[in-house]
């Protein structure tokens, strides 16, 4: 008799609900798809979606609240629901929920209304909540692939644009590459300790040992990739320009979040005080800072918003790793906190320019955008905000954001890094401007914009406009309001430790 | 609304009235009614302002002139983990930079009448935000706070530019935005070292810049900051006080962070210009007093030699090149550089005469360069040009508007009985007992002063009539005559009874400089570097570089 493992289904429960919810929409558009019309389909699809990213949403924020703490299976524990998974799986599960919202109409816009694209978004937001909740390097492999595939198709859904076809080849090749290294990477790593879940790497990791060395490096270069940093940045303008205008808002909000998650994951909790002694904070002052650069800088001469933001995504990536170059506690609860503005931020910004897709494009060049105070006033001052956000001026979430992640790293000592990134703050803030140059100060082109905006626009517009205002100005207070995102944060990290 | 909240109604009565009636609009909008029209939106404007000065008038009066220490003191805690809360109050310095600002809103709205034409709801909207902020940052006594309003002014006003100035506003308004963060985001950085000194020295983190009521915790005044040579590089006074003077210096200005002045106020609308030179020129200076001088006290006199310098270049270089302007209000805002190169003068002169001279000199400034922006606006609303060359006899077809040009030019000048002559007086005096040659070098900054505003007034105003455009022109309407009239009232004031003005100003000026005193006082000690008693005050001469002395109690 084989006895039973002891294992807890209930910890696989915020991932599968999102995985289950493809598979609904795939077997409804499979069987419906002769009796009911495309948008109708499309619109039911987003429905399903919808409902099952809330119930993986609300199953993980009863654990956060409850501060369960459940490991799949204790014998090999792969993956852990624990303050820190359930709040990221939140923050990717509301990030997907909103970039479904956003979808609803902008696919109908473009005439790419099928369904598969939620069964897609869903497989892929399966795969990012598996990245998050794995303690085991193999699990953390099999959540990235999970993600990536269908992001490589998603990139790639508008087949008649030339540009969009080139964004998916694009992110395949290159994304199968950075996959490829990181596996070589947690290979070495296998090899050095003989074990793959992170407790055991932590136990028998020989941070001197140069074969260990190599091996960190390649993982820290795979999730580099990901996470847009300089040098393995080449492939995101390319592929945030080409990529629908929502599934480039989806890819630049959740990727990168979930990318950061496990990575922080991974140096604190499988290498612990390997991490210093093999200097890793050192390469990641190194990445921090030419990431911070060149994406500032590059942002500066863009002609087309969409790649602006691509850099602007860069560069807060840069900020982002000087958390991780500082690598205290308090450096990774701001870490958490940014994330968690830049979610909002970013996915404003790019619903703006999905609320003004017209006529079966995107609206996606500056001169589009002139004029834009006189004929759509809420939707420039929106705009306006998510800009003022992104460059961290008061009294917005970005600054807040800033603030706390300049303060730890000033407080640990790295005082170079943060000048340097308030000296690039400042150059991003010249492209950040432009927009709302162009939107009030500008006179109107020929061609009007679009007069109408869906409800689902709306929803996400007014939803992310509130959360960046609010952060900015309550971030953390007790007595004045029950949503803590600071102290929520720092909880999650204390986990990790 | 209790006497005790009176302070937070002040600032934040514009911005609240403002979305009011933004909210308002929208709801008459969305029910189809009809919405509130233009000159509803100037109407309730005025109001609002009005009323905001009618309330800051509360504080005058209330305000104790004895007392030292901040008073209308708010505290509620915002982010009490992180050591930030709302914290505002006002000594006298702020205050009497709250109620220039206060009374000139209202006029500045009254200009701008005719002034503007399209998009009126959004720009008196952007005018009563930038109020808040302006006011926000004079009361704030949290440094959090005091950054979080200081970056939000320049919003507002970088719409305001940007959408109703002149030809190269877009490049006006995004140098100006550029300029000013820079330096920002460096004070931001010295702010997280003072931030993280404090947590290192006291174990507690707090932004409030002194005790208020419910924190018991030390504020950030008590924080030791050590001087250069004693700590890592980017701890030292030296360098966190460069950090924070970057800031101010860019926004006050002082030489040669002065060169997105003279675009930013020729390419403003006139009642920008005006809000520009007489309340956001204030910032930096206000900035210095209240923070610059308290937290780096030694490192302020230390730079004291710098700022002189900077300063006197800023006064004779300025004026020279006011001189050969061609564009009336170009000379205007390079005779701001100049005037608040006496400002930074005296009060890097660590004297009561210097300090108290320089504070009134920034009240007067505000009076005397916002009646010039007003009156300059006036005649371009007229013409349509602002050369002096297209203008010449204008006081033949305008009497009234030649008459009152003629005074406030004199109270730039500094003519005795007029604003300018106290606090150009007090600041040279005061320059005068520490550094005799700079003080001299300075007064030449007054004759030039004359020479280019006599000039200007002699081309613009008299002899023959040459050009016939100007023969038609149509003198000060009422509205115009109000506001000329409203801001000569203080002009005069100061002019002649300055006590009534300096006399809030003895008890803060004195606990500025007494903290200076001290902090010099325990650094050059004998031994350092040690924790001094507190409750010593250093009174009489003093071992410093610069003498510092207290002139007698008025």
């Amino acid at each position: 008799m084989i006895p039973a493992p002891a294992i807890h289904a209930a910890a696989l429960v915020p991932l599968a609900l999102p995985a289950l919810g493809s598979l609904a929409v795939l077997l409804a558009e499979a069987y419906l798809s002769k009796r009911a019309s495309e948008a109708r389909l499309s619109s039911m699809s987003a429905g399903i979606a919808i409902f099952f990213l809330s119930l993986s949403f609300i199953v993980a924020a009863q654990h956060f609240v409850t501060g369960a703490q459940i490991v799949f299976d204790p014998a090999s524990p792969m993956i852990r629901i624990d303050p820190f998974s359930s709040f990221a799986i939140c923050l990717i599960g509301g990030a997907s929920i909103l970039a479904c919202l956003l979808s609803i109409a902008y696919l109908m816009e473009l005439h790419i209304n099928h369904a598969e694209y939620y069964a897609l978004i869903l497989l892929a937001t399966s795969g990012m909540m598996l990245m998050v909740a794995a303690v085991d390097l193999i699990t953390v492999f099999l959540g990235l692939e999970l993600m990536s595939i269908p992001i490589y198709v998603l990139a790639g859904f508008e087949r008649r644009d030339l540009r969009s076809n080139e964004s998916a080849l694009k992110y395949l090749l290159i994304g199968s590459f950075a996959s490829a290294i990181l596996l070589y990477g947690m290979a070495l790593i296998y090899g050095v300790t003989g074990q793959t879940d992170f407790a055991g790497i932590r136990a028998g990791l020989d941070a001197t040992n140069p074969l260990a060395l190599v091996g960190l490096g390649l993982i820290t270069i795979g999730f580099a990739f990901k996470v847009s940093a300089v040098p393995f940045h080449q492939w995101t303008p390319d592929v945030y320009e080409g990529a629908p205008t929502v599934v480039t808002a989806y890819m630049s909000v959740t990727v990168k979040t979930t990318a950061f998650l496990a990575l922080m994951r991974f140096v604190v909790e499988a290498l612990g005080p390997a991490a210093s002694t093999a200097n890793l904070s050192g390469l990641f002052w190194g990445l921090a800072a030419i990431t911070m650069i060149v994406g500032n800088l590059m942002g500066v001469i863009q002609v087309n918003v969409k790649r602006m933001l691509a850099y602007s995504s860069i560069a807060h990536a840069g900020y982002l790793l000087i958390g991780f170059a500082t690598a205290t506690p308090e450096a990774y609860t701001a870490v958490l906190f940014y994330l968690v503005v830049y979610v909002f931020m970013t996915l404003g910004a790019f619903s703006v320019m999905v609320a003004l897709a017209h006529r079966g494009k995107d609206c996606d060049r500056f001169e589009e955008f002139a004029g834009l105070a006189r004929s759509r006033p809420g939707l420039a001052a929106l705009m306006t905000l998510f800009m003022i956000a992104l460059a961290g001026i008061p009294p917005t979430g970005g600054f807040y954001a800033k603030f706390a992640l300049f303060g730890a790293a000033v407080k640990a000592g790295n005082v170079g890094l943060t000048i340097l990134a308030v000296l690039t703050s400042l150059v991003s803030v010249y492209y950040y401007l432009r927009l709302p140059v162009v939107m009030y100060m500008r006179e109107a082109g020929t061609e009007a914009p679009r007069a109408d905006t869906s409800l689902g626009e709306l929803v996400v517009l007014a939803t992310c406009a509130v959360a960046i205002v609010f952060l900015g100005l309550l971030p953390n207070s007790p007595e004045l309001s029950a949503i803590r995102v600071f102290d929520w944060a720092r909880t999650s990290v204390a986990m990790l430790f | 609304m209790t006497a005790s909240h009176l302070l937070s109604v002040v600032t934040f009565l514009p911005l609240a009235g403002g979305l009011a009636v933004l909210l308002l609009d929208e709801v008459l909008g969305l029910l189809s009614l009809s919405r509130l029209s233009e000159g509803v939106w100037r109407w309730m404007t005025l109001a609002l302002t009005a009323l905001t000065f009618a309330l800051s008038l509360g504080l005058w009066t209330g305000f104790d002139a004895t007392r030292i220490g901040f008073q209308f003191v708010e505290r509620a805690p915002w982010l009490p983990d992180y050591g930030v809360s709302y914290f505002v109050g006002i000594d006298g310095v702020s205050l009497l930079l709250l109620v220039m600002t206060t009374f000139l809103m209202p006029l500045v709205i009254l200009s701008s009448w005719k002034d503007i034409q399209r998009g009126v709801r959004t720009y008196l909207f952007f005018m009563l935000a930038l109020e808040t902020g302006m006011l926000g940052a004079f009361v704030s006594l949290n440094l959090f706070q005091f950054y979080v309003f200081w970056e939000v002014m320049l919003i507002p006003m970088y719409f305001i530019i940007g959408i109703w100035g002149g030809p190269r506003r877009i490049y006006a308004a995004v140098k100006f935005f550029l300029y000013t963060m820079s330096g920002s985001l460096l004070m931001l950085v010295a702010l997280l070292v003072v931030y993280y000194l404090h947590f290192q020295q006291f174990g507690a983190l707090n932004l409030d810049l002194v005790q208020g009521p419910g924190s018991a915790a030390p504020a950030l005044f008590d924080t030791v900051i050590p001087v250069a040579g004693q700590a890592v590089w980017w701890k030292t006074q030296t360098w966190l006080f460069v950090a924070f003077a970057l800031a101010f210096a860019v926004k006050v200005p002082l030489f040669p962070f002065h060169t997105w002045l003279p675009d930013a106020h020729v390419e403003a609308p006139t009642a920008g210009s005006v809000v520009l030179a007489s309340v956001l020129l204030k910032m930096g200076t206000y900035g210095f007093i209240r923070l610059a001088l308290p937290l780096f006290p030694f490192a302020a006199v230390e730079f004291a030699p710098v700022i002189f310098a900077l300063s006197l270049m800023g006064i004779l270089y300025a004026a020279l090149v006011a001189m050969v302007q061609a564009d009336m209000k170009k000379l205007v805002a390079y005779s701001s550089v100049a005037h608040l190169g006496f400002v930074m003068m005296g009060m890097f002169a660590f004297n009561i005469e210097g300090v108290e001279g320089s504070v009134l000199q920034m009240v007067n400034h505000g009076f005397s360069t916002g009646a010039l922006f007003l009156l300059v606006g006036m005649i371009y609303e007229r013409r349509h040009t602002r050369l002096i060359k297209d203008f010449g006899g204008i006081a033949k077809p305008m009497p009234v508007y030649a008459a009152l040009f003629g005074v406030v030019a004199m109270s730039s000048i500094g003519l005795p009985m007029l604003n300018g002559f106290v606090g150009e007086f007090l600041i040279l005096l005061g320059t005068y007992h520490v550094a005799p040659w700079v003080a001299v070098a300075g007064s030449f900054g007054v004759v030039l002063a004359a020479a280019y505003m006599l000039w200007m007034l002699r081309r613009v105003m008299f002899g023959p009539v040459d050009n016939p455009e100007n023969r038609g022109l149509i003198d000060l309407g009422l509205r115009e005559k109000f506001v000329m009239v409203a801001v000569l009232l203080p002009i005069f004031w100061v002019g002649i009874y300055p006590d009534f003005f300096l006399r809030r100003l003895d008890a803060s000026v004195t606990e500025v400089l007494r903290r200076v005193e001290t902090a010099n006082a325990r650094t050059t000690a004998p031994g350092g570097h040690e924790a001094a008693d507190p409750n010593v005050t250093a009174a009489g001469h003093l071992a410093l570089p610069v003498a510092l002395e207290l002139g007698p109690a008025r």
